[in-house]
């Protein structure tokens, strides 16, 4: 009896004590059930193979990950960090010598250079590989050209299956994250900072060491970052030229159904992930601070003087390497496979084939990211931005890591979707998605909140508000970010490799197959097709930098 | 411009969306198909399945690049009808494992039994013996090893650019070494390992790498299946290039050989179009077209090579192991080479 006086006293107390803590979390703004549910489930599929691949590396047990440390991780941890690192310095002194060179000096023709010095982001390194395979490779252009010169006498040392080579393609085809994001930090720097360094007499040059490159640090950080993720993620370019990194190894693995293998690797994988994370992290937080008011005339620039040819041969130089030579080379062999009637009618089904996963991607990204943007910032809360955090998981994985999980979640417990385009295009989507939340969620900072919680507080359901009244105005940010996702699933290459069901090929993976069998022409039109699509959105990328 | 692009796109993506769910739904369709999982080079059976689809009717999905062990992964939700292999050690481990079904098609009377297994669980149709690719500007006949046992005693370092060898998880190393085990046992095979993989100059992904790197010059000579010597003679450049089989005298172990060959799954979704498959593929026009571009030398000694000068099997010193004997190195073979140090991928 006294057991049950006392619980009947406890229980309204605790229940109040729930209520407060709710109402503390979500600061008296508590989401409507329905719509912490559905971003709930949305944020879970997107970890989903995150959790999968930990769980599996700890079941893969001891003697497993003592077999890979003594034998495979130590090579490729040397592997991967040390193409990491000289790619990431390299694409950052290229990427801030340009972007400086663009927005600060009178370098000629400069307007045209600030868009041009972009391009190589469309093309996919592994496209890149291919380009230089064909120039550089063993019976390559440019042995082909010394023959010709020389004869035999002279041999070509210059091996492209080598780090050297990946080294050489995947800086030239990641400088630009660097490029892109310093000219946008650089053009928000106020000029008086310079104005001051001349008056102290300083010539250009100090300026830009002494002044200018110190407040670029987060910025220049941020573009290294990027790269350093996306070189230790990618499997395509890497692969073409024949250097194992954790990312082409895991692929290995996982092609032989080496699990435990495969999990044991990509846990190494994710940890070099997350430490580089941190370390982004950390340098936001020293952030410096710099004044991007009452930006003075932006026509003052530094001049050159004596240098300019030499700034100018290094600008054309460049352009010519990572946008133009590999632009020749498709289009030279698209030629030659259009003349000898080698590219059929399969290279329209593969681009359908591509262009639905791209757009079913695109489209389902753009869906699903509405109730997360909608929770994170209408319903400020740990709980809330954790949702909105998870949900970017698979942006910053390699894709293997994301297809092994998936590999074994629907092979094991979900079959019947196992061996579908589904399966390809969830992947796709746990890769992307990210991208709409970002413009979206800036799209949704530019409208008021008043607007829409009125709305609510007239009656009006979440969903019925978020419909007519957020989509319409937050739907422009959610186009621009559909339209990079539909250009990155286009490219995409290792998750639609290991994920296809029998029967189905893609651009990208027909690209990377007939390149692999040396039958450039017939990679070579699919090539220039996803080349071409990428510049289109190129257009809002820009705007944004 | 900014929002007719954005429209662009959307419509895009949605009639895309559209068309996708339509391309998705289409799979459950019960149209007559065959899917096929192989794990031989694309291009050698790409065209063979063209040629059924139009002899038949019958779709073909394929899916190329598959190993073994995804079949066995996926024991519980089959999804293949068919699994094409280069390797009968793969085939009979598949077997052993009872993933595979019995048969008894048209004509496979044309197939010795010695290259089928007990109950045609699989049957192979085409075959190919190990032996060396050598570049004639760099080395003489003579210097190329003549028996397989020699890559322990000489290091090769005293000739020029040195020789080539695949990695150690290359389906047509791991059933050389299964061979060599069943005729040296486990010591002296690790040591042939350990051996080639100190002294060789290069460790490549593939065989078709070592032939051009032979044809091109960049290695005296390379250990690889007869095919890529056929195939590097046809290049319209540095084809030359000759051939050694090693082992070929009176008493000595003879050639190691293995074939190509398709088993039919069990619990397979498409057991009719699975059956009509293998009994089209048994007719002799057909055996030849499985042979097809890889000019591997078929199994049916009544056909004559797709490429003509090949040396036939019967012409062969053929080491005496029974093909099937290769499914029971299958799964440990791996582990030899890695301990004996040759790595199964590259590093």
């Amino acid at each position: 009896m006294s057991h049950h006086t006392l619980r009947k006293k406890i229980k309204p107390d605790n229940l109040s004590r729930l209520f407060k803590f709710d109402r503390a979390i979500w600061h008296g703004n508590k989401p409507s059930r329905s719509l912490l549910g559905v971003s709930i489930v949305i944020a879970l599929i997107m970890t989903l193979p995150l959790l999968y691949v930990i769980y599996q590396s700890f079941l893969a047990g001891s003697e497993s990950w003592m077999r890979l440390l003594d034998t495979r991780i130590p090579q490729l941890l040397w592997n991967t960090l040390s193409l990491g690192i000289a790619v990431t310095l390299t694409s950052t002194f290229i990427g801030v010598s340009l972007a400086w060179l663009v927005t600060r000096t009178d370098l000629p023709g400069r307007r045209i250079w600030r868009w041009l010095l972009a391009l190589p982001l469309v093309v996919p390194p592994y496209v890149g590989a291919v380009t230089y395979i064909i120039v550089l490779g063993p019976r390559g252009w440019l042995y082909q050209a010394i023959q010709a010169a020389y004869g035999n006498d002279f041999s070509l040392t210059f091996d492209i299956y080598s780090f050297y080579g990946v080294f050489l393609v995947m800086t030239l085809f990641t400088y630009p994250y660097v490029y892109l994001v310093t000219s946008a930090s650089l053009r928000k720097i106020s000029q008086t900072y310079e104005e001051v360094g001349r008056s102290l007499g300083y010539n250009g040059f100090h300026i830009f060491f002494k002044i200018i490159l110190p407040m670029l640090v987060p910025a220049i950080g941020a573009g290294g970052v990027l790269v350093f993720l996306y070189v230790i993620s990618d499997f395509g370019a890497v692969s073409m030229l024949r250097y194992v990194t954790f990312t082409s190894a895991i692929y290995y693995q996982r092609a032989g159904f080496d699990i435990p293998s495969a999990s044991v690797l990509s846990l190494v994988l994710i940890g070099i992930t997350v430490i580089v994370l941190l370390i982004e992290k950390l340098m936001k937080q020293k952030k410096a601070y710099y004044q991007t008011k009452g930006i003075a005339k932006e026509s003052r620039t530094l001049s050159l003087g004596k240098y300019k040819h030499i700034s100018l041969f290094y600008v054309v130089f460049l352009f010519l390497i990572s946008v133009a030579l590999p632009i020749i080379v498709l289009v030279y062999w698209t030629m030659i496979g259009a003349g000898s009637g080698l590219i059929d009618s399969s290279i329209f089904e593969y681009t359908l084939n591509s262009f639905q996963i791209a757009g079913a991607t695109a489209g389902l990204s753009m869906i699903l990211s509405v109730p997360l943007v909608y929770l994170y910032s209408r319903h400020h809360s740990i709980v809330s931005s954790l949702i909105y955090k998870l949900s970017y998981t698979g942006y910053a994985l390699p894709g293997v890591i994301v297809a092994l999980g998936l590999v074994f979640v629907f092979n094991n417990h979900i079959p019947f979707l196992y061996n579908t385009v589904f399966l390809v295009i969830i992947a796709q989507l746990i890769r992307f998605m990210p991208q709409v939340l970002q413009s979206g969620e800036t799209a949704m900072n530019m409208i008021s909140p008043r607007i829409d919680e009125s709305a609510r507080s007239l009656g009006h359901s979440t969903w019925k508000v978020i419909f007519f009244i957020t989509l319409p105005a937050i739907l422009p940010g959610l186009l621009a970010g559909g339209a990079l996702v539909f250009v990155s699933s286009l490219k995409e290459l290792p998750v639609t490799l290991m994920l296809r069901p029998p029967g189905f090929d893609t651009l990208a993976i027909r690209v990377y197959y007939q390149a692999s069998e040396a039958i450039y022409a017939q990679a070579a039109p699919g090539a220039l097709i996803i080349i071409l699509v990428s510049i289109l959105p190129l257009y809002y990328l820009l705007k944004n930098y | 411009m900014k929002s007719n692009f954005i429209f662009g796109v959307t419509g895009l993506a949605l009639l895309s969306l559209l068309t996708g769910c339509d391309a998705v739904s289409d799979s459950t369709d019960d149209n007559k198909e065959l899917v096929v999982y192989s794990s031989r080079n694309e291009m050698f059976v790409s065209d063979l399945l063209d040629k059924f689809k139009e002899d038949t009717g019958i779709e073909v999905k394929a899916l190329h690049g598959v190993e073994p062990l995804q079949i066995l992964e996926e024991r519980n939700n089959t999804q293949a009808d068919v699994f094409i292999s280069n390797d009968i050690g793969a085939l009979e481990y598949l077997n052993q494992e009872e993933l595979l079904k019995a048969t008894d098609p048209d004509n496979i009377e044309s197939i010795e039994e010695v290259y089928r297994a007990e109950n045609n669980e699989w049957i192979a149709l085409s075959s190919r013996a190990r032996g060396f690719i050598y570049n004639k500007d760099l080395i003489d006949e003579s210097d190329v090893p003549t028996k397989m046992e020699e890559l322990i005693d000489n290091d090769y370092s005293d000739i020029k650019n040195g020789y080539a060898i695949t990695r150690g998880g290359n389906g047509g190393m791991i059933s050389n070494v299964s061979a060599l085990r069943y005729e040296w046992g486990d010591e002296r095979t690790q040591e042939w390992i350990e051996s080639i993989q100190d002294n060789s100059a290069a460790i490549f992904e593939g065989h078709g790498d070592i032939r051009r790197a032979v044809g091109e010059g960049i290695h005296a000579f390379g250990l690889v299946n007869n095919y890529y010597y056929h195939q590097q003679l046809l290049e319209p450049q540095d084809n030359n290039v000759g051939f050694v089989y090693p082992d070929q005298e009176e008493g000595e172990m003879g050639a190691i050989v293995n074939g190509a060959g398709l088993g039919l799954l069990k619990d397979s979704p498409n057991e009719d179009s699975a059956q009509v498959f293998l009994n089209w593929l048994l007719e002799e026009e057909n055996q030849l077209a499985f042979v097809g571009e890889s000019l591997e030398v078929p199994i049916n000694s009544n056909l004559t090579p797709p490429f003509e000068e090949a040396v036939k099997l019967t012409d062969l010193n053929v080491q005496e192991m029974p093909l099937r004997e290769l499914g029971n190195y299958f799964e440990d073979t791996r582990l030899l080479i890695e301990d004996a140090g040759l790595d199964l991928n590259l590093k």
